[in-house]
């Protein structure tokens, strides 16, 4: 018999998991469309950017000339009312986009939150006080508000630091407003870990035989970490993809031309009657993105840890 | 000021145009979207109540002094408020814009030289509590304007034309009757005086124009010698407790601001149709409803049941279900004839360009020649939207319209609506600078980004770059009036309507400092000399010329480009008329309206 490694064996879990593997499917499919999906839809002539004003009709108050939504072989799922624009390529750019903003959001996030819940839980104290406030006040702010209102004031202040005006501006304050209201939730987990692994036998090991502070921080508690921390990623990354689109559709996030899922459902609500595939082209679109990554992130959670209940 | 925000089409756009009216014969047509016109055989009937739906929290304001959006001053005008003339009620351009006397027995004596107006009051006008409607609270009302630390935000032609003295920095010297002085109030009593019924006005210059401008912020208000403590100043009218005074044919029983909020007009008793010749009263009440969500009035309205087929919509239909509708940008459908109205709007859509900012004329000329007008308007709502604009003055404003010819050689060459980016890069050229980068200031919604999608995209064929300068649209003026903040661009979306047929309200406020719209900061001595030389001027014709030549030179300077002749949509829920825009203020012609069984 052949010794497995830990990551063997939840690898080995999560592919009998039917439902797992579909959803990793669906997210390796999305992620490849992210990367160098725009790159090959404008190649073929899919611009997210040109107007195509042969296919909508001013007669009509712009709206698609052809029936849901000017669906076409030209342009497969539809033009944007008004401008004519091609779905399809808005959303593979507006998925970049949005993927940009929750992943790097999501890592920020685990990076803050593991070395706050590390620092807090190994040293203790008065040190343990101060950040366990700090995550309380943090967990209290009303998040969603804060971004709405502080959205205008700070990204002329990251413009003012000299980031890009516009929508680069934009997304660094979405980044950073994800990030620093984001991390207390998982700061907490990791604490509650770390004081429970610090009295450990391997731990006081490493510490009778001299180690440092850093080496047992990082090459002792940490490993023993990344479980939770990666099931915590994979339920974060969703949830801000969510929330940006929650956000950019009450018309915080990033500016036209560039839209995000968000932008492409506050625009289509109004054509519902009229043009009812327009919104539920991009929301199926989200749907099936942000389901996919939650149950990937349930599995993933199961096959670390089978015995937790939920 | 402010219109309907979250609408689609212009929503955001024109944000603060302030109400006004147009005249005469518009080329295009007088609007077609009539149903149920009232015959004089059948006759409509009282009884009955209407109810006026809208997406606004409250009104805006509901003190006579202080009203200035089209709409409302159409509303209260007709309900509760009178003033010494008033326009007639008609759907023909020209007769809806013909003043008529209202409580003055006629529409005013004009001196020979212009500098004397005198009005008589007709006899037994009465407040809502019986009281007499006296010369002295037609005067009070007039001089409540001028105390704009109090009262700020209305129409103030009176302080414009009334010949009361300046302080050097242009503000009167009479402060308004809550602070005034005795001196400082004889100052007002001498250029306004009252004779029993007769009031007579005094003008600083030969002015043609007053008893236009009576219209605007001139209602009379009850005075305090003979009604103390009815007019709390800025409190006036703002809620249940300050419920202003009626002399019209309906009175206020309940106002309660607010979503969900409404007012609920009654029958005054203490008005009779003897005494006025314009209004008809035909309902027994009316009811306005607040804060409701356009799109949810819209539904309501296009398959109205209840009391919903009792209703008008007060704001305009959402352009998504315009198709439905109307069947072209002034004509409704079958299934909705007799139900929608549609005309031209007061307003005229514009770009404002910050002169300074871009001080090279071609360069400005060269966004105008660039942009692609058709996908802009398609964008934006399509035909419904309204006509191209040559300039800031309206065709709907009648003998002061002339078509600048803006895109038929004023520039040098003709411009297809689809731009012309090759003559754009000649002017580039031709300016021997750089074209700057440009930020192009929108109110933030959904049309706005779609405005700008298509603005972008036009200018980009001229190797012009234009970035967002999307604003909360709340703030958006607050941000494009302060040339010192950080987020104002070099131009940027507005819009502007005439408070009076005379273009001299289109021209001032865009131009100059005067009417508080010069969003372009022009500051040009001869073109101001040119609007008082106009103003002077008391042959009409005469004077429509010179605006149609001021209007010109606005254009060929570029600063201004005119976007679009706004038409405006609107729907009822078909048991009520007559169904048609009054051309006075582009709004329901609320005073002669009646419901069907």
């Amino acid at each position: 018999m052949v010794g497995r490694s830990i990551r063997e064996i939840v690898w080995a879990r999560l592919r009998r998991d039917k439902v797992a593997m579909l959803c990793l499917g669906i997210l390796i499919f999305y992620a490849v469309l992210a990367v160098i999906g725009p790159n090959v839809l404008s190649a073929f002539g899919w611009d997210a950017y040109a107007l195509n004003q042969d296919d909508v009709d001013p007669k009509k108050g712009g709206l698609p000339l052809l029936p849901l939504g000017g669906i076409s072989a030209e342009h497969p799922l539809g033009v944007e009312s008004g401008t004519g624009r091609d779905i399809m390529a808005q959303l593979v750019n507006g998925l970049r986009l949005s993927l940009i903003i929750a992943t790097s959001a999501t890592l920020l996030t685990v990076t803050i939150g593991v070395i706050v819940g590390l620092v807090a839980g190994y040293f203790g104290g008065l040190i343990d006080t101060i950040a366990g406030r700090l995550m309380d006040l943090v967990l209290a702010f009303p998040f969603l508000l804060l971004i709405l209102a502080l959205s205008n004031p700070l990204t002329q202040r990251l413009t003012d630091l000299g980031v890009p005006g516009g929508n680069e501006s934009r997304v660094l304050y979405l980044i950073l407003a994800f990030s620093l209201f984001g991390w207390a939730g998982l700061g907490r987990l990791v604490r509650g870990q770390v004081i429970s692994i610090r009295e450990r036998e391997f731990v006081e090991a490493a510490v009778a035989m001299g180690a440092g502070r850093r080496r047992i921080l990082f090459g002792e508690i940490l490993p023993n970490l990344w479980a939770p921390i990666l099931v915590y990623a994979t339920l974060t990354l969703p949830a801000y993809i969510a929330f940006e689109a929650a956000i950019s559709f009450l018309g915080v996030s990033v500016q036209a031309p560039d839209v995000t899922f968000g932008g492409m459902l506050a625009n289509s609500v109004r054509f519902f009657n009229v043009v009812p595939t327009y919104l539920f082209i991009p929301g199926t679109f989200l749907v099936v993105l942000v389901v996919a990554f939650n149950l990937l992130g349930d599995a993933l959670r199961d096959a670390l840890d089978p015995k937790s209940a939920h | 000021l402010s219109r309907a925000l979250a609408l689609g089409v212009t929503s955001a756009l024109v944000l603060a145009a302030c109400g006004g009216q147009q005249q005469s014969a518009a080329p295009q047509g007088t609007p077609q979207g009539t149903g149920a016109e009232p015959t004089e055989v059948s006759g409509p009937q009282k009884g009955g109540t209407i109810y006026l739906l809208t997406q606004n929290d409250n009104w805006t304001d509901v003190d006579p002094q202080r009203i200035y959006t089209g709409e409302d001053l159409a509303f209260f005008g007709a309900t509760i408020m009178r003033s010494l003339v008033t326009y007639q009620y008609s759907e023909d351009e020209a007769e809806g814009n013909t003043l008529v006397p209202d409580l003055a027995t006629d529409t005013g004596q004009v001196s020979e030289d212009g500098l004397t107006w005198t009005f008589t009051l007709r006899d037994g006008l009465m407040w809502e509590d019986g009281s007499e409607l006296k010369c002295e609270d037609v005067a009070y009302g007039i001089s409540r304007a001028y105390a704009t630390d109090i009262m700020g935000g209305g129409p103030t032609y009176q302080i414009q034309y009334l010949d009361v003295p300046f302080n050097d920095d242009g503000t009167s010297q009479y402060p308004g009757p809550y602070t005034a002085s005795a001196d400082e109030q004889a100052l007002f009593d001498e250029a306004v005086s009252c004779d029993g019924k007769t009031i007579t006005f005094k003008m600083n210059k030969p002015n043609g124009l007053f008893n236009y401008a009576l219209t605007l912020g001139m209602s009379p208000v009850p005075n305090p010698v003979d009604h103390e403590g009815v007019d709390i100043g800025q409190d006036y009218g703002i809620s249940n407790e300050s419920k202003p005074l009626s002399n019209g044919p309906y009175r206020v029983e309940d106002y309660t601001p607010g979503v969900g909020g409404s007012m609920t007009l009654v029958r005054n008793e203490n008005w009779s149709e003897a005494q006025d010749d314009v209004r008809k009263a035909y309902p027994n009440s009316w009811v306005v409803q607040f804060g409701l969500d356009p799109a949810l009035v819209d539904t309501r309205l296009l398959d109205p049941s209840g009391d919903d087929v009792f209703a008008l919509k007060r704001e305009d239909v959402q352009p998504e279900n315009l198709p439905t509708v109307f069947s072209d940008p002034l004509t409704p459908t079958a299934d909705f004839t007799g139900r929608g109205a549609a005309s031209f709007s007061p307003y005229t859509l514009y770009y404002w360009i910050d002169v300074n900012l871009i001080p090279n004329v071609d360069h400005r000329r060269a966004i105008s020649v660039a942009m692609n007008r058709e996908a802009i308007r398609t964008a934006v709502g399509g035909d419904y939207v309204g006509d191209f604009a040559t300039g800031a003055i309206k065709p709907n404003l009648g003998i002061d319209y002339a078509d600048t010819g803006l895109y038929t050689g004023l520039y040098g060459k003709p411009i297809p609506p689809e731009g012309d980016p090759a003559f754009a890069e000649e002017l580039i050229a031709q300016s021997g600078e750089p074209m700057p980068e440009l930020l192009w200031n929108f109110g933030d919604t959904a049309v706005g980004n779609l405005h700008f999608a298509a603005l972008q995209e036009g200018l980009a064929r001229a190797g012009i770059t234009v970035k967002p300068g999307a604003l909360p649209t709340g703030d958006y003026y607050k941000i494009v009036f302060d040339p010192d903040n950080e987020q104002r661009g070099q131009f940027g979306n507005t819009g502007w309507g005439p408070d009076f047929p005379n273009a001299t309200t289109v021209i001032a406020p865009l131009y100059t400092d005067v009417g508080g719209w010069n969003l372009s900061q022009v500051h040009d001595d001869a073109f101001e000399a040119a609007i008082q030389d106009a103003n002077a001027t008391l042959d009409r014709e005469a004077q429509a010329t010179q605006w149609q030549a001021l209007d010109k030179e606005a254009v060929e300077k570029a600063w201004i480009i005119p976007t679009f002749f706004e038409y405006s949509q609107n729907l009822s829920g078909g048991q009520v008329g007559p169904i048609y825009r009054w051309p006075a203020y582009g709004s329901w012609p609320y005073g002669v309206m009646y419901v069907t069984e």
